[in-house]
């Protein structure tokens, strides 16, 4: 996927393809928004690093070294001989360890978190937009309520009494044991990942579902659609042909700026004591374990911080850039 | 405009209403909640706690009513007692909860153990509300006791102490973030694509896409910390005013609650919130300047040779700021949510952590008005931004 940007070759794509797919467009446009792309190579390298945590960490997350806490950073374990590249924390867990599975922790989170916006999101949304309705007037109210409750306590008071009451909610074995699988947890484990996907997802999706309803709404009058229900097609080919892969572009986008909130978030949550806890490792709420220590190891806080700080940026220009890349309007 | 703000009052007590009982539902419909716990020390034999004493604790969180009478209750402050018309007692005899649930423990299909209320032993009625204490409800502006933070203390004391600290906070910070936004977002778009421009673009954005734990943290680091380290005088790190005297280098010996004290201690979480707001404020006075500024009565101005001062001072700027009305006034009660994070990094002794800790120790009375207060605040945030629309903008009217 190297992108074209030498005149040559553009004045060659020009020549021999005078019709880009627009896949290719959005590719060549994308390619200009160089924070976007240098976003882009940063996250390529979390998620490898994410999706190879057990082989790259040369630690569990949870095995305990008794007495070595707080070793510095290239510490050697005297019996196995594996480096803690990172050093240990306040129990003598390996902090490089904790970090990379942290890591796939959170991405996951706050990948099925999106994933799952855009779906109920786009779902409402098309049935809101094309059918109006009841459902329609209660998405709208819906979305108008929820303005009028402050965001931050609304999600802390859901993922509390979610959380309080985690063995009671009954959540599909099937699910966790995939989530769990996902992202390296027990199944036990997943349990409160699967919670957190939810409450964010739940709080969410109503966005989506306004964006998507908003697009349907706008395309409906178009001549194209008119044309194609004239020529016989239903309600679903319309839906699923024309106005779907038409409305997608401002989706994307919100799923992108959605990914970086979510990881934020759930970092939120997890750093003030109702998201995911301790003996799991998340960004979140290592960051929050380092603040009664940071006072002997300053450099401590930097290190569950920058990955935040990192895909949170990351996934805003990377919306940043898509926004650009896909506003047909904006000459590039 | 009279029937406009009626029909508006009644709208936003609609909404209030609606969230009161959204909030209600979700506090004490989970399980858990007060009671946690309550079964391991029954089961402690230094406190032996009898079935007296257990039905005691629930009529003290009242968890013996039924859920819509609990809310009846906390909501109008009714019933209190048997219905009094006419000199004769109503509906004395109305069951309204149940005192002493007969429980018993099922087995569940996946070879657990539940335990589960299969009946009523004794039940509550009307008549037994005469004389238990009660509030005058959320709707006469009484939230309640406080269950577990300052127990049997009105929630409203609690939350009228904290007041003060929460608003030297939010307002210094909102008060900053207006005067550093506003003229950095017009030079910014006035001078578009310069140098200085694409600077405080990418710093914006940053400083907008920066989750604020990671600043606060960040700020204690290098401010309190490494300062600290470097034998400089530092800012210190959590609290609003100092319990006991310390010392800083060249400032010397300061007394606790002192003025210098108390700047001190604003200055780390004022600088969080103002910068995270400048961040957003600054972005968005520039985004509707630059729309302002391609308006043909802006080139109509500057073709009448005005100064340019004038064009952008008093054509250009009082259009511009108009849309920035509703981001401003909702940033009133949003100060609240953000203040969330910053109080609990600063162990800042203000409403955000009041919220925290209620929750963290199942007070709901306290989040319980914590969230109602804010719900309201953002309803009249709305009605002011659209009454202040009406004055700065003529074309608008409401009818």
């Amino acid at each position: 996927m190297t992108p074209t940007t030498d005149i040559a070759s553009l004045a060659a794509d020009a020549i021999t393809t005078p019709e880009e797919s627009p896949g290719r467009i959005l590719l060549r446009r994308f390619s200009r928004h160089r924070l976007a792309m240098l976003s882009l190579c940063i996250l390529a390298v979390i998620f490898v690093i994410s999706l190879f945590a057990r082989q790259l960490a040369p630690f569990t997350p949870h095995e305990l070294a008794v007495g070595n806490y707080f070793l510095p950073a290239g510490a050697v374990d005297d019996e196995t001989g594996r480096t803690h590249y990172l050093g240990t924390d306040n129990i003598g867990r390996d902090y490089f360890s904790r970090l990379v599975y942290a890591g796939r922790i959170s991405l996951s989170v706050a990948l099925l978190a999106t994933s799952l916006t855009v779906v109920i999101g786009v779902l409402v949304g098309v049935y809101a937009g094309f059918y109006g309705g009841w459902v329609d007037s209660l998405l709208m109210r819906a979305v108008e309520f929820l303005a009028t409750l402050p965001a931050l306590p609304l999600l802390l008071i859901v993922s509390a009494m979610l959380l309080r009451n985690e063995e009671t909610i009954p959540i599909p074995k099937a699910l966790l044991d995939a989530v769990g699988k996902l992202m390296l947890l027990s199944p036990r484990d997943a349990r409160q990942a699967v919670l957190i996907i939810l409450v964010l997802a739940g709080l969410g999706w109503l966005n989506d579902a306004r964006l998507m309803r908003g697009m349907i709404l706008s395309l409906r009058e178009h001549t194209f659609v008119e044309a194609a229900r004239s020529l016989g097609a239903s309600d679903w080919q319309i839906i699923l042909r024309h106005m779907v892969p038409n409305s997608m572009a401002p989706i994307i986008v919100n799923a992108s700026l959605n990914l970086s909130g979510f990881i934020v978030a759930e970092a939120a949550l997890s750093f003030l004591g109702f998201g995911i806890q301790d003996p799991i490792p998340t960004w979140g709420n290592m960051l929050a374990a380092t603040q009664q220590f940071m006072f002997d190891r300053p450099i401590l806080p930097l290190v569950p911080g920058l990955p935040i700080v990192f895909c949170s940026l990351a996934f805003n220009y990377i919306g940043d850039g898509l926004r650009d890349a896909l506003d047909p309007r904006l000459k590039m | 405009m009279s029937r406009y703000l009626l029909r508006r009052f009644i709208q936003m007590f609609v909404v209030v209403l609606i969230s009161a009982v959204a909030s209600y539902a979700l506090l004490n419909l989970a399980p858990g909640g007060p009671l946690t716990g309550l079964h391991q020390v029954q089961q402690n034999n230094r406190f032996r706690l009898t079935a007296e004493d257990v039905a005691r604790i629930r009529a003290y969180f009242e968890l013996d009513l039924y859920l819509p009478v609990r809310f009846a209750r906390w909501l109008l402050g009714q019933p209190r007692g048997p219905v009094r018309l006419g000199g004769r007692e109503w509906l004395g005899d109305l069951v309204v909860g149940c005192r002493r649930p007969i429980e018993t423990t099922v087995p569940t299909a996946d070879g657990k153990f539940e335990t589960r209320q299969t009946g009523c032993a004794q039940v509550v009625r009307l008549q037994d509300l005469d004389g238990r204490r009660a509030s005058r409800g959320v709707l006469s502006g009484d939230f309640g006791l406080s269950w577990r933070l300052l127990r049997d203390r009105p929630v409203s004391d609690l939350i009228l102490g904290r007041l003060p600290k929460t608003l030297q906070l939010t307002v210094t910070a909102t008060f900053l973030s207006l005067v550093i936004a506003i003229p950095l977002g017009i030079y910014s778009a006035v001078h578009q694509y310069s140098r200085f421009d694409y600077l405080f673009t990418t710093l914006a954005f940053l400083g907008a896409s920066m989750p604020t734990f990671f600043f606060g943290i960040l700020f204690i680091l290098v401010f309190s910390i490494l300062l600290k380290n470097a034998g400089l005088p530092y800012l210190p790190p959590g609290s609003s005013e100092a319990v006991r005297e310390y010392t800083l280098p060249w400032l010397g010996t300061i007394q606790p609650g002192t003025l210098l004290d108390i700047a001190l201690h604003t200055v780390l979480p004022v600088a969080v919130l103002t910068i995270v707001n400048v961040a957003g404020f600054s972005r968005f006075v520039r985004g509707s300047m630059l729309e302002v500024l391609r308006q043909d009565y802006i080139r109509t101005a500057r073709a009448k040779g005005l100064q340019e001062r004038i064009v952008i001072f008093r054509h250009a700027l009082r259009n511009a700021l108009i849309p920035f009305i509703t981001i401003f006034v909702f940033a009133i009660p949003a100060l609240f949510g953000g203040a969330i994070i910053t109080e609990s990094i600063f162990s800042w002794p203000g409403m955000g952590r009041l919220f925290l800790l209620a929750l963290n120790e199942s007070d709901y009375p306290v989040a319980m008005a914590l969230l109602l207060i804010t719900a309201i605040l953002t309803v009249f945030a709305t009605l002011l931004a659209d009454l202040l629309y009406l004055v700065v903008d003529p074309r608008i009217r409401y009818a």
